[in-house]
């Protein structure tokens, strides 16, 4: 397997030759990294080293076959994803985060557009495998005509794994009733001295905030609109302003 | 000068008659308290004015500047120049304040304004309501306490400019201090030609903003339509003056009524009896 160790802020487009890749992150480093053109990838492995943060940011706007993340969170480390998920067709992707040592933290954060007949499964899940370790998944999604979006994923707390938080929160807006849109995030938690919470909706713009909206003089039409960017435009921030101009028209496009 | 003609409205919610029969007008430059028990059909009219598909117009007209809007959507009326302070309003995730607000100037507007212009209203809008400015780059009404989601509200009075407001219970929540604030935004506008009709359980918000005229609503319809003493008499004694002087049996009372607001406790003890 490919591995390239992150020393500095990286910018990455994958090719097509390559199914694999392993990226490490040195001890006492801070970087950032921006990955695109993963739609041929089987598996991207992410190793942050004791004391590191990994800033990682993935645009995928093509169809993802199969993708498998995973990542080895060390000591006092740190992974920070934001994910966009603006791929078409299908997108089967599979995370594991690992917190492997004391205050190994993980926050993730991904929105999902599906429209058509998109077929998207995303899996996040995280593996609290030491004390103190810190998780957090937000997954925001949009789901119109015929398609199918599924959130699922496990927070797992072992036992022993004590003073560990883990927060996960799943909501998808459907605008179509052909749409089939599931959020199933599962917490399975084997230790008491914990602070877990999970929450997971699904279901149409809120009746009583499109009221709101127009009343003010929206139309219904823009005030679904702006209801609905407000579920896909907070994964911006974790990207720099040429990839969110591509975002927002991406968005504007399709919605 | 633009009057709001309300005539012999009758609404329904769920097959269940809220309104039977209210008659009314607000002008342009006037300020009418609405008042009455609670679940007496207030924030009923004032939502149905506004437009909400929940209720059920079954009968009457809604009348603004001559013009029917019976049968107009929400947006339209908000640009036709109504506007309603909700009694509750909702949070809104991931919409940010000034990209709603923005949305909505621009919406009620002939012209829109310019980035700069938009900026230069908000600024001077917070400031006149004491509110942080970071309140509007936030998520609509996102983790708002209950005094500053009322604030916002006033925000968007500021900044939309109806002809007609209608404030549902604005003053719940808010401190007496922002209370004064609100006041002075009623009486400031008011002047300038906006008409209101505010809805209040307590007395110290009307002492502020000196309605013109008050308005009493009891089972679904405008009972009395007076002067301000009304307010007054209400607040030392109560509904009860009502059953006994004009023959009305008030129908029903709202479990989670407010106890320390006007005219309640008389409501208790005329159904207890
Ligand atoms: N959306 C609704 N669905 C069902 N009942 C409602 C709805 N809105 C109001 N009502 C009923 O209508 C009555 C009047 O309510 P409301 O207008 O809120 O009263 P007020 O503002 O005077 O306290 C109450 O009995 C209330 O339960
Ligand atoms: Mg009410």
């Amino acid at each position: 397997m490919k591995e390239i160790v992150l020393n500095q802020d990286l910018e990455y487009r994958c090719s097509s030759s390559e199914k694999e890749l392993t990226f490490n992150v040195a001890s006492n480093s801070d970087v950032s990294l921006l990955l695109s053109d993963i739609e041929e990838m089987e598996l991207l492995n992410f190793e942050v080293s004791d004391n590191a943060t990994l800033h990682l940011a993935i645009f995928a706007q093509k169809f993802l076959k199969n993708v498998k993340i995973t990542a080895n969170i060390g000591e006092n480390s740190k992974i920070i994803v934001y994910f966009a998920d603006f791929t078409v067709e299908r997108n089967h992707l599979d995370a594991s985060i690992n917190l492997n040592k004391d205050n190994a933290r993980a926050e993730w954060h991904l929105a999902s557009l599906s429209t058509q007949k998109d077929d998207k499964e995303i899996a996040v899940n995280i593996y609290h495998n030491s004390p103190n370790t810190h998780g957090r998944i937000d997954n925001y999604g949009v789901c119109k005509e015929n398609s199918k979006l599924i959130f699922a994923g496990i927070s797992h707390i072992i036992k022993g794994c004590h003073q560990s938080t883990s927060h996960q929160n799943a909501k998808i807006v459907v605008f179509d009733d052909d749409c089939k849109a599931i959020a199933r995030p599962i917490l399975k938690i084997d230790e008491n001295d914990i602070e877990a919470s999970h929450a997971a909706v699904v279901g149409k713009v809120n009746d009583e905030h499109i009221f709101y909206l127009t009343s003010r003089g929206l139309s219904v039409e823009d005030a679904k609109l702006l209801i609905t960017l407000g579920y896909l435009k907070p994964i911006l921030k974790g990207f720099n302003e040429q990839v969110r101009e591509q975002i927002n028209s991406l968005i504007e496009g399709r919605l | 000068m633009a009057t709001l003609k309300i005539s012999d409205l009758h609404v329904e919610v769920e097959g269940k008659e809220i309104l039977n029969g209210v008659t009314t007008q607000i002008s342009e430059g006037e300020t009418v308290a609405l008042l009455g028990p609670n679940g007496h059909g207030k924030s009923t009219l004032l939502n149905v004015i506004m437009g909400h598909p929940r209720y059920k117009i079954t009968q009457g007209t809604l009348l603004l500047d001559d013009v029917d809007i019976t049968n107009m959507t929400t947006d339209e009326r908000a640009k036709a120049g109504l506007f309603l302070a909700l009694q509750n309003p909702a949070e809104v995730p991931g919409v940010i304040n000034s990209d709603f607000l923005r949305a909505a100037v621009n919406a009620t507007r002939e012209e829109k304004v310019s980035t700069y212009k938009f900026y230069k209203m908000l600024d001077s809008a917070t400031k006149e309501l004491k509110m942080p400015f970071d309140l509007a780059t936030r998520s609509l009404n996102e983790g708002f306490s209950g005094g500053e989601k009322k604030r916002n509200e006033i925000l968007q009075l500021l900044l939309l400019e109806p002809k007609i407001a209608m404030l549902d219970e604005i003053d719940s929540g808010l401190d007496v201090d922002a209370i004064q604030i609100v006041a002075d935004v009623i009486k400031k506008e008011e002047e300038k030609g906006m008409g209101f009709l505010v809805i209040s359980h307590y007395a110290r918000l009307f002492d502020l903003i000196k309605p013109t005229r008050a308005i009493v609503m009891i089972n679904g319809r405008i009972v009395l339509d007076g002067d301000t003493s009304l307010i007054k008499r209400i607040d030392q004694t109560g509904y009860e003056f009502i059953k006994t002087e004009l023959g009305i049996e008030i129908e029903k009372e709202n479990a989670n009524m407010n106890t320390v607001s006007i005219g309640t406790c008389a409501v208790k003890e005329t159904i207890k009896k």
